[in-house]
């Protein structure tokens, strides 16, 4: 099993990469700025309660980990080659290789540059990064936006961004990205656990156009960037319910997101909001069109200090909520977290996390817990080592 | 009754998780003097701290008056130490995430980093564009410095 996976992604990444070295051959490695570089981590979950994202988090679980390995060429100053391949475990979800990104990027000048091929999405304040372990101060992002068990499915997709930056005099500059292509979120997604747990499958998952942009407004108060970003899709796929054949589509999503950060110094302060309304329907053969409407909104404020060099800690409060859900502690969840992370060196480093959740909206699936409890306590400990 | 000890035991709760943190924390770093470097192809003469900032964290790839230009880092040492906590306002950990940021995203690719300060006087001398960093004492011919605005 595990042969084929490795197999199926060497399949997918190999070409690429004979891709890339195609317009270099004829330049010396050194020329081509070829790096390589990786990153792994290992957490440990342990919840009080409630079995978080398939994991046995309430008997203490290890499912959690990725490996990642980024291959890039820069020939020239302004234009760059990368692929990017990841392992992913993390209980029900993951346990096999994908590829993160793949693309050729030109940048022209500061102004105006292209990427193209399987690429990021620039929406929100961490979308691009919210996967990149090394990165982050936090073992976990807000998970009422930035959820782990959706993230593959919903932080890329096939197509392109244009991005580049419009000075606007010495102590400011306006950020721009537009990008457009097409998504496919996977089966597997955390979004299709209610499907699942209801006993219905969405196996080739749902996929259609997306297009949208974001603005960062880096203002002239040193440090502060404030920022909005807009996601369209109509994402649709196959149905099964036993065996019953039908459609799933969401029509129109339209996805607007707020965020400012603020960085100075030792501190670092953050909020965002999100908004994602879905006008979801299935259609059975023969069956009339059952509508499966969520609107779903989203916030959290959060701020970091650096106490030392190597020491860093922080805390954020995350909010979430189907408006259109049933009243129940599966409509929300408030999460308060304290975390920290120590850097021993450039290459290794140690997070730990501590979150006190209330409701059950996100990655508390009711198949794992038929006894499922409104509050749950969560402590992560985790290990990283890039290079 | 039940909720004043709930709020206890979670205040409990993050007290001890930043006792056990605070106690690992690291030593200040010295500090020295440090000066930048351009390959000769770098037509400016002095450098704003806003743009060495800017260049340095990879928020851009050039500067005013001389176009595309390159950033080069040092692994460690005092010259790198000074350099991050003058210019950058940076840790070297808080620096390095943000270029695991930049690269892993797709967004950018890791600067040059060397050892030394003559082997970035090396590196620095015979690339076009570079810009890099060394202690104020270190030679450094074939190189013009950059006065820092």
């Amino acid at each position: 099993m595990i042969r084929d996976r490795i197999a199926g992604a060497l399949r997918a990444v190999l070409p690429l990469l004979a891709f890339t070295a195609l317009p270099l051959a004829a330049q010396s490695m050194d020329d081509l700025n070829i790096q390589l570089h990786g990153y792994a981590t290992q957490g440990f979950l342990y919840t009080n309660h409630n079995s978080w994202n398939g994991t046995d988090s309430a008997s203490g679980s290890a499912q959690w980990t990725e490996a990642v390995v980024n291959v890039s060429a820069q020939p020239e100053s302004k234009l760059r080659i990368g692929v990017q391949a990841r392992y992913f475990l993390l209980g029900d979800y993951g346990d096999s290789i994908t590829l993160d990104w793949a693309q050729i990027d030109y940048r022209a000048n500061e102004k105006f540059g292209v990427r193209a091929g399987k690429v990021k999405t620039p929406t929100g304040l961490w979308n691009e990064t919210q996967d990149i372990d090394p990165a982050q101060m936090w073992a976990l992002l807000p998970q009422s936006i930035y959820q782990i068990a959706s993230r593959d499915s919903l932080l890329d997709h096939f197509g392109g961004v244009v991005y580049g930056a419009i000075s606007l005099g010495e102590r400011s500059k306006i950020e721009y990205r537009g990008f457009g292509g097409t998504r496919i979120i996977s089966g597997s997604d955390s979004v299709f656990q209610p499907l699942r747990d209801a006993g219905m499958s969405v196996p080739n998952g749902i996929r259609g156009p997306v297009y949208g942009g974001a603005l960062h407004w880096q203002t002239p108060l040193s440090g502060l960037m404030v920022g909005a970003s807009e996601d369209v899709e109509r994402p649709a796929g196959e149905i099964l319910v036993g065996p019953m054949q039908g459609t799933i589509s969401s029509g129109r999503v339209v996805s607007p997101d707020f965020f400012a950060k603020y960085e100075r110094g030792r501190i670092m302060a953050a909020a965002e909001y999100d908004r994602t309304p879905v006008q979801s329907t299935i259609q059975l053969t023969g069956l009339p069109a059952i509508p499966d409407p969520t609107d779903y909104r989203a916030f959290y404020l959060m701020a970091s200090y650096k106490v030392s060099s190597k020491l860093s800690a922080g805390a954020y409060y995350s909010s979430f909520i189907n408006r259109r859900a049933a009243v129940s502690s599966s409509r929300f969840q408030k999460d308060w977290t304290v975390a920290g992370r120590y850097d021993f060196n450039s290459f290794l480093y140690a997070k730990a996390e501590q979150h006190f959740i209330d409701g059950t909206a996100v990655g508390f699936n009711a198949s794992d817990n038929p006894d499922l409890q409104p509050a749950t306590r969560m402590t992560i400990l985790k290990l990283g080592v890039s290079f | 009754m039940k909720t004043s000890f709930r709020v206890s035991s979670t205040v409990g709760s993050i007290l001890l998780a930043l006792a056990v943190l605070f106690s690992l924390a690291g030593a200040a770093q010295a500090r020295g003097q440090v000066v930048v470097i351009a390959n000769n192809s770098v037509a400016a003469s002095e450098i704003s701290r806003a743009e060495l900032r800017d260049l340095f964290t990879g928020a851009t790839s050039s500067i005013k008056g001389s176009g595309e230009v390159s950033p080069v880092l040092q692994k460690d040492g005092p010259a790198h130490q000074e350099f991050l906590g003058q210019y950058v306002g940076k840790s070297d950990s808080a620096f390095r995430a943000g270029w695991r940021s930049l690269l892993f995203s797709g967004q950018g690719a890791m600067p040059k980093t060397f050892e030394t300060d003559a082997d970035v006087v090396e590196y620095v001398s015979r690339t076009r564009g570079a810009i890099g960093y060394i202690s104020h004492s270190s030679p450094h011919a074939g190189v013009k410095t950059l006065a820092v605005k």
